[in-house]
């Protein structure tokens, strides 16, 4: 019975994901690209916020992206928020979660409590319209994250080292905790390592696992995930350590779930994994560099995503030479071996402003946007799908401190 | 508006705290027993020792005569460390301490589960369990109106506040506070470890007793939303390495009294009820000047009649070298608050976690962790003084009491 019960809920789940997915979008229309930020403050350092006051932002953003031409409208405040620095969209493209990082915008160690807020997205003009709002059970929550069906968030609590997850209910709304794992422990880099840091958390393809990067114990975890109850449940299978003092930050599944790739913050190491899907299991293929040989200073690492053609890699890379001296930021390229899955490097492309926290790539995978951080642009590249090149488009928006980018269709 | 919302949250409060006191001096009590499953006791943040408890039991006491029933299994539970009873009697909230009975560094959540109460046999019906949000959970209470249960997670360094629904069933989450640093001694203090957490008589803010910082915190606590706010000043700053463990607010709910596991001291503070803020009054010893050892005061409470307040304290002097532990037994100034040392008992058992005075203020109950039995001892209402019966049940393991009158 309970076997019949999980089955039903995974054909749910890939019946869900399958009309949510690229096949959806394979037409020429228009898409509402979201914009997270930061309101309180620009950055966040080793932990602590700086530029106090220097976010003009007031929330949530949103534009039209026009697919044909690569234009995205002036973007208008979608929904009034404290520091949304990241946020998770539902399968189903009715609903939108925000976390709220650093209410008091204090910083980690003042910051009592993070906050999670569940919108609905009004699909004539992508307005958000707040369904409740409660806390991520953590501080400093800097990811989220939506299980396949839709049913529970995921968060990653990097200030309180905790992961969380809460149901969402059939309006939308948050309800309650239904999971909770602490992570203990710490590694090597004193300046970060001291305790764990939790920075992404995501669903298997399968929905029948959860991987945790925790950058402050240099590990990548695997849970058994419950999608019935939203229980993780520790311990799952052998989590897997990555070099010493790297900094797992992001993960990505490959489009056939046989492959994952960790990108680690500090070493700009993507490591490559074979997944298996039985076993729920990470073995190592391949450490890809992401940072030339010949580099000095310090790189910080920040997103990974794949083209919808599963074809190429991408993530970037923030740099600095010294305390003031910034760049060159750059989004690395890499193709990908369709039967191994490793990485080789195509390029390393500009960003077109300065701390590309975060970039997406259009679901028909022909542009990809950067959001810089500190230059308060969100910048458009074509994509070739041949090579997987990026080039520039002269097209670019202003947003204040943008930190996050989602897609979805518009409707018309 | 926002007044009248607070009367009207007050006089519901108040309303809900009645029955309490109509049916406390009559009849019979279930007297339910929490315990630890997996071990005997933590030592050095690590579990130590065995336990064939198997979850929550349950006695019924009849005050009058000092007779109680031998206990019998209400529920089966892993690691049921701390209860609160709702309210409305009917309900029972039970903290799963450590599932894995492995500690702090490696149960990587806690749990906490509602019970209804059975009104004629005692036992529990589970309704549901939900992560606490925390770590090594080791304290909970119910706000005045039943609305919400509030949590505090040693191990994880938070405080948490979980909505009840209306059948009792428990709901989402509606605070979360984080605190930290650390304090002085080391081997406890290396991070933040909120002991306990009691909203305030009138319902409007929660205090927070901080064994990892020293600090007695004091939260606004709105009972409309169920969340949690700093107060200004956010905190009382307690004795370095005191470790502020419980903390129970007299009757009239003038004063508090906060007790320190370390350092065995009992801070009494005046509470201004309309601000929200505390002002040391005393600094009251537990331990004898002369005592050479380790002192780990446990729990704190006042009796019924307002004018004794109790606390124990577990001691050793060296590896397995246990006691002696004591119940200290204090005189309460009904003007100023201050404490007087009446006597120190000891507790017929070694460490003494938990004790409990029924609510007709005839007995407490000592659970002596580590001997596996419950001791009643006669109080003499007039003076405070314990004197031991020759009652006392054996179960394994017994870290926290709760009393419920049987409803007739």
């Amino acid at each position: 019975m309970r076997r019949i019960r999980c089955a039903l809920f995974l054909m749910v789940a890939i019946a869900l994901t399958a009309l949510a997915g690229p096949t959806a979008f394979a037409q020429d229309g228009d898409f509402f690209v979201y914009v997270g930020t930061y309101t309180g403050f620009k950055y966040v350092h080793h932990s602590k916020p700086y530029g106090f006051g220097d976010s003009r932002s007031k929330g949530i953003y949103v534009s039209r992206f026009h697919l044909a031409t690569g234009e995205l409208s002036e973007p208008e405040l979608a929904a009034e928020v404290v520091n949304p620095s990241f946020l998770a969209i539902s399968p189903n493209h009715r609903f939108l979660y925000a976390v709220s990082e650093d209410p008091l915008s204090l910083g980690p160690p003042l910051d009592h409590s993070s906050y999670v807020s569940a919108f609905a997205i009004d699909s004539a003009s992508g307005k958000l319209r707040l369904l409740n709002t409660a806390p991520a059970s953590g501080t400093s929550t800097c990811y989220i994250s939506m299980d396949r069906t839709g049913r529970y968030v995921f968060m990653a609590n990097f200030g309180s080292g905790s992961v969380s997850v809460i149901r969402v209910r059939d309006d939308g709304s948050l309800g309650e905790l239904t999971s909770f794992i602490q992570n203990v422990g710490h590694s090597v880099d004193r300046s970060i390592q001291m305790e764990p840091h939790p920075h992404w958390v995501g669903p298997s393809p399968d929905n029948r696992f959860v991987v945790v990067s925790d950058l402050g114990m240099d590990q990548v975890q695997i849970f058994r995930f419950d999608a019935e109850t939203g229980r993780l449940s520790p311990p799952g299978p052998p989590f897997v350590k990555v070099y010493p003092g790297g900094g797992p930050r992001h993960f990505t599944f490959d489009l056939a779930g046989k492959f994952g790739y960790q990108l680690s913050e500090m070493s700009g190491t993507v490591d490559v994994f074979a997944w298996d899907p039985s076993q729920g299991t990470l073995t190592l293929l391949q450490r890809a560099q992401t940072v030339p040989h010949d580099f000095f200073g310090g790189n910080h690492s920040a997103e990974i995503e794949i083209h919808p053609n599963g074809k190429f890699l991408y993530e970037s890379n923030r740099r600095t030479y010294s305390e003031t001296q910034r760049a060159p930021d750059t989004i690395g390229v890499f193709a990908i071996d369709p039967e191994k899955g490793t990485l080789t490097p195509v390029e390393q492309s500009l960003t077109g402003g300065i701390m590309p926290r975060n970039f997406t790539i259009d679901p028909n995978g022909k542009y990809l946007l950067t959001a810089n951080q500190l230059s308060n642009n969100v910048v458009v590249y074509a994509i070739d799908p041949g090579t997987g090149r990026l080039s520039k488009t002269g097209k670019e928006i202003k947003v204040d401190t943008p930190v996050c980018l989602k897609f979805i269709p518009a409707s018309r | 508006m926002r007044n009248i919302r607070n009367l009207i949250l007050l006089a519901v409060s108040t309303i809900a705290s009645l029955p309490y006191a109509w049916s406390a001096p009559a009849g019979e009590y279930f007297v339910y027993f929490g315990t630890y499953t997996g071990f005997t006791y933590m030592k050095e943040g690590l579990p130590a020792g065995a336990s064939n408890s198997k979850g929550i039991y349950v006695s019924r006491f009849n005050p009058a005569t000092g007779v109680v029933s031998k206990p019998e299994l209400a529920a089966e539970l892993v690691n049921p460390a701390y209860l609160a009873l709702h309210p409305n009697h009917r309900l029972l909230y039970v903290a799963t301490e450590d599932p894995l009975s492995l500690g702090p560094d490696f149960d990587h959540e806690s749990y906490i589960s509602a019970f209804a109460i059975d009104p004629a046999t005692g036992k529990l019906r589970l309704l549901n369990t939900l992560p606490t949000g925390g770590t090594s959970t080791c304290y909970l209470s119910i706000d005045k109106t039943g609305r919400y249960v509030l949590m505090a997670n040693f191990g994880s360094s938070s405080v948490t506040v979980l909505r009840i629904k209306e059948d009792g069933s428990l709901s989402e989450q509606t605070a979360f506070m984080k605190h930290v640093g650390h304090g002085k001694d080391a081997s406890f203090q290396s991070q933040a470890h909120p002991h306990s957490i009691d909203v305030s008589p009138d319902n409007r803010f929660a205090v927070v007793s901080d064994l990892g910082v020293d600090k007695v915190f004091v939260y606004h606590f709105d009972a409309a939303t169920g969340t949690l706010s700093p107060d200004n000043p956010p905190f009382v700053e307690a004795e370095a390495g005191g470790g502020p463990r419980h903390f129970v607010f007299d009757a009239a709910g003038k004063f508090g009294y906060a007790l320190h596991e370390m350092s065995g001291f009992v801070t009494v503070m005046a509470w201004d009820g309309a601000s929200g803020t505390f002002t040391k009054v005393q600094e009251a010893r537990t331990l004898q000047p002369d005592f050479v050892g380790s002192n780990d005061s446990a729990e704190i409470a006042i009796h019924p009649n307002g004018r004794f307040l109790y606390e124990s304290n577990r001691r050793f002097r060296g590896p397995d070298l246990w006691g002696p532990d004591s119940i200290g037994v204090f005189a309460i100034d009904p003007v100023k608050g201050t404490l007087s040392e009446v006597e120190q008992v000891a507790p017929q058992g070694t460490m003494p976690r938990q004790f409990a005075i029924d609510p007709t203020g005839g007995y407490l109950f000592a659970a002596n962790e580590l001997t596996g039995n419950v001791v009643l001892f006669r109080i003499d209402s007039t003076t405070g003084r314990l004197s031991a019966t020759k009652t006392e049940l054996k179960i394994d393991v017994p870290v926290c009491i709760v009393f419920v009158p049987v409803e007739r």
